[in-house]
């Protein structure tokens, strides 16, 4: 098949470009003034939070379509839900690497700053998100509910994203889409920064397929399942 | 008239409904099943409302400026609160309980007397944050935090300029 090599090698180009990114991340690019070491943690959590936003925001797409009844197709409502369970993990790593690279940083693992506070319940809204897609059997009901649940997670995005504006935060401000959108870093550790984001939304492409491809076969086999039910207790003449 | 069409049973060329042996394992209750189901949903909800309280109360204001707080030391008596300002080129001083120094914000400086270890990146000039409280006119802190900037700078300006940099 055609289009499933297609997707083995985007799977196989994420994880070379992501294998390059650590290598100029950990031995190429040079330390920081202020940071030191440290910086090098720059080339994977924004890259990782980046994601985060993108998966969410592919999540509210689909949902939309889903709702909207000119494109409703129930395929919209297995691409959100995939989409939103990357972003779930994304999130979850965007919490850890931030919180392991606060610790020598800022001198805390946690804190209840704006960015932080709002990234938890991000991750909370969307937890919640997948808790409310099995909260209910019913295929359409769930795929409906689920779908205005996205919307209304999604709001908080751009919270995240402003709160370092918005209120005072021990987080630093946003180091690539700040207002006047130049990034403030350096020559190669730019390039370095620029192939991570490049290399996890590859990533992130590749496993959005594999996820649907996955739930679709899921769906399928539930769908023969309750065939193979009726046909057990049903007679046909 | 009664005969087996691919184990089902058809009587008289209508379909039946099939009653098979009951399983071993009794189905779930609806109450059971509600519980199941509902129950990851209110896990989230407790979560949410307990990030939602602590973030909501501790975020808005994360802290004062070293200007803001000296202008309402009255107030904020002997409270405890977040402090943000930059450390004081040559007012840092170790003791044997941790660190003393000052923090300016505008023209505002205050001094700061920390018990504990100052994290790594401890230095003049940077921007801290502390959390303490006033006593008298001296800032009592047991915590130091360290905000950095969003600007990353090379410790080898040299070697990017050499390499195609855009310093």
């Amino acid at each position: 098949m055609k289009s499933d090599r297609a997707v083995q090698g985007l799977g196989l180009v994420a994880v070379l470009a992501i294998v390059a990114t650590y290598i100029l991340g950990l031995w190429i690019t040079p330390p920081a003034a202020v940071m030191g070491n440290l910086v090098r943690l720059l080339y994977i959590h924004p890259p990782v939070a980046w994601v985060a936003y993108l998966a969410y925001g592919v999540t509210s797409v689909a949902s939309i379509l889903y709702l909207w009844k000119r494109t409703r197709d129930p395929r919209w409502d297995l691409i959100a839900a995939s989409s939103a369970e990357i972003g779930v993990v994304f999130t979850a790593l965007t919490l850890l690497t931030g919180s392991i690279w606060g610790r020598p940083t800022w001198g805390v693992w946690w804190t209840w700053d704006a960015r932080l506070t709002t990234t938890a319940l991000l991750f909370l809204l969307y937890v919640g998100y997948l808790a409310l897609r099995r909260a209910t059997p019913d295929v359409t009901q769930r795929s409906k509910r689920s779908a205005v649940a996205a919307l209304i997670a999604f709001i908080d995005v751009p919270i995240v994203h402003q709160s370092v504006v918005w209120w005072k935060t021990l987080h630093q401000s946003a180091t690539v889409f700040n207002a006047s959108l130049s990034p403030k870093v350096h020559g190669e550790m730019a390039w370095t920064l620029l192939l991570g984001f490049i290399a996890f939304s590859l990533a992130y492409v590749w496993m959005l397929i594999r996820r649907y491809q996955i739930a679709v076969l899921i769906s399928k086999r539930q769908e023969i399942l309750l065939q193979g039910a009726l046909d057990e207790r049903m007679s046909t003449v | 008239m009664k005969e087996m069409v691919a184990g089902a049973e058809v009587v008289g060329g209508h379909a039946q409904w099939k009653e098979l042996p009951p399983t071993r394992r009794r189905p779930p209750s609806r109450m059971r099943r509600r519980i199941v189901t509902l129950l990851p949903v209110a896990i989230v909800v407790v979560a949410l409302v307990a990030v939602l309280y602590k973030g909501l109360s501790s975020a808005l204001v994360y802290f004062y400026t070293a200007q803001q707080a000296v202008a309402m030391r009255s107030t904020l008596g002997s409270s405890t609160f977040r402090m943000e300002g930059v450390v004081v080129p040559g007012t840092i001083v170790s003791t044997v309980n941790g660190v003393n120094f000052s923090i300016r914000f505008n023209h505002t400086v205050v001094q700061v007397i920390e018990v504990g270890s100052p994290p790594q990146l401890f230095q003049p000039k940077i921007p801290v944050v502390v959390v303490g409280h006033f006593a008298g006119k001296r800032f009592f802190s047991d915590q130091i935090m360290v905000k950095h900037s969003a600007n990353y700078v090379a410790a080898h300006p040299g070697r990017i300029s050499h390499a195609g940099g855009t310093s």
